[in-house]
């Protein structure tokens, strides 16, 4: 059986984002995610900011989390700067958390 | 979708050295602060020497570092040939430690000093330039935050070897209409347009800052731009009037820069109260505060005013803004290198666990209060008063290096 949506955000929820201290999935940075009968599963996500140093290790991180789940045997990440992230997106105890003195 | 090349973040060995080295010299040139006193001449041999110690040990050589990392980043191609900055620092070392001891006791030394310098600078810029080419992204960005401030440091550094020619009597130039030249080239176009270009990347990065316009950047830079241009050719062709629009433009440049990082300080969504963020506000505040005495100065006030000017310059804006990030760039050059490949078999710090919070707390305080007791003792030409504010900046100094020190051998857990 292939993945759930619910299984691959789970996953990346493990990854953290080692400057702001929260996961992936908690900022608000995973737009969408499937897995196809192939268990090929895909994510479309975006980062905090263009010129983030971390690029290609975030992408990396995300790949091998998902490719850890029992029904997932490839992850194809793309990466989009449409809509752009702001912190709206991200949950409520990370607005919180960022904005508390 | 991505062909970022593998080189793409340097080793964390070439870069350490720009780090350690600035940082120690911040330690030496507060150290020698303590000799000054507080009616110097600001063409004393001891201030010459000390400025320049102060701006190519500390300032160039951590601003060179952090251009090797971000230069990458920005671009999104690896450097053109990273191995370069191997060379780039040890060149930059020993021409500035030439033009120091020049300008000290050997005017003969400077203007090879000044030769070595600039060949280090030609290196960094060649490099620059040709990793430029690598990229179709020639944004605004990159010709803010690289060619633009590199092209003023050519200049500068042109002029200032000109001058050190005149300066051992090779040349009959007058040095001193040459001087605001090399001053406003180097400190305006190279120093204070850096600073402008890589905030606007680094500011909203740190502070999550989303979806403000960069219309007030880019007009701050024409004016910038413009204003040094204005400055220097009215100097060396002793121009007034061509000088006063210069610095009218550079005015109005800075007050609409504020008007960006006021903007984006309206946007941030990370409202945490960490070291970098309080080194940020010292260090603007710092620029605003040099402003009115340079305005002061310009507008007929005594010497003392152009010394507090400089040192609010060097110490608020040049020193916080540096050492600020220092808090943020060093943690993260030796997580990547270290702590990265562990990310997902083992638990990895934080990069704010990397920060040593109580220490980097108590740097910020004994700077900024060495900083402004010292300026307390240029305003009322108090030598004691001066001197026991540089008993804090030493302070500060030696905690900043014991601070940078921990963040590079950062270890906890491995
Ligand atoms: C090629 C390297 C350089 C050479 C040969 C050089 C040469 C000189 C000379 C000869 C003077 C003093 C002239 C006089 O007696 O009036 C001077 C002053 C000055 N230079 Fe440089 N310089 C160099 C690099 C730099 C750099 C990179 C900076 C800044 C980033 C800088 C900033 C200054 C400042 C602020 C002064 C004025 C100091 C004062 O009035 O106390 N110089 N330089």
């Amino acid at each position: 059986m292939s993945a759930t949506k619910d299984d691959i955000y789970a996953a990346i929820a493990t990854v953290i984002d080692p400057e702001v201290g929260f996961n992936l999935v908690a900022m608000g940075l995973i737009y969408d995610a499937s897995c196809n009968e192939e268990k090929g599963a895909k994510v479309t996500m975006t980062l905090s900011t263009k010129a983030c140093p971390l690029h290609q290790m975030i992408v990396t991180w995300v790949k091998e989390a998902v490719t850890k789940i029992d029904g997932v045997d490839s992850c194809e990440v793309e990466l989009v700067w449409e809509p752009p992230w702001n912190i709206s997106m991200a949950d409520e105890d990370v607005i919180k958390a960022l904005g508390g003195m | 979708m991505f062909n970022i090349s593998q080189d793409f973040a340097p080793p964390f060995k070439l870069i350490a050295p720009y780090f350690r080295i600035g940082t120690f010299f911040y330690l030496a040139a507060s150290v020698l602060v303590m000799f000054f006193g507080a009616d110097i001449f600001h063409l004393d041999v001891y201030v010459l020497s000390w400025v320049h110690l102060f701006l190519l040990g500390f300032v160039m050589m951590t601003m060179l570092g952090a251009m090797a990392q971000l230069i990458p980043v920005v671009l999104e191609v690896g450097h053109f040939s990273v191995g370069v900055f191997y060379f780039i620092w040890p060149l930059l070392l020993l021409g500035m430690l030439m033009l120091v001891a020049g300008f000290y006791m050997a005017p003969a030394l400077l203007p090879y000093g000044g030769a070595v310098v600039l060949v280090s600078i030609i290196i960094f810029v060649t490099d620059a330039l040709l990793t430029l080419r690598k990229t179709e992204k020639l944004g605004s960005i990159a010709i803010r935050g690289i060619l633009l401030p590199n092209v003023f440091l050519l200049a500068g550094l042109i002029v200032g070897i000109v001058m050190a020619l005149g300066f051992t009597g090779a040349i009959t130039i007058d040095i001193h209409s040459w001087l605001l030249g090399h001053v406003y080239l180097l400190l305006g176009g190279y120093v204070i347009i850096t600073v402008m270009g890589l905030s606007l990347i680094l500011l909203p990065m740190f502070g999550l800052s989303h979806g403000f316009s960069e219309r007030p950047i880019n007009l701050a830079m024409w004016l910038i731009s413009f204003g040094v241009i204005a400055v220097a050719m009215g100097a060396i062709l002793g121009i007034s009037s061509l000088k006063i629009l210069g610095f009218l433009l550079s005015f109005s440049a800075v007050t609409v820069y504020f008007y960006q990082l006021w903007i984006i300080y309206k946007t941030r969504a990370r409202k945490e109260h960490d070291v970098w963020a309080s080194s940020m506000y010292v260090a603007f505040v710092s620029m605003l505060v040099s402003m009115v005495f340079g305005a002061v100065y310009l507008l007929g006030g005594e010497h003392k005013y152009l010394l507090s000017a400089f040192w609010v310059l060097f110490y608020g804006l040049f020193g916080f803004v540096i050492i600020g990030h220092l808090y943020k760039i060093v943690p993260f050059l030796v997580w990547f290198e270290r702590f990265s490949p562990l990310v997902g078999k083992q638990k990895v710090p934080m990069l704010a666990d990397m920060v040593p919070t109580r220490a980097a707390g108590f740097q910020f305080w004994l700077s900024l209060t060495g900083a402004v007791i010292c300026l307390a003792g240029f305003l009322g030409s108090s030598d004691l008063v001066f001197k026991s504010g540089a008993a804090f900046l030493i302070m500060g100094a030696l905690v900043l290096v014991h601070n940078v020190r921990f963040m590079m051998n950062f270890k906890e857990g491995l």
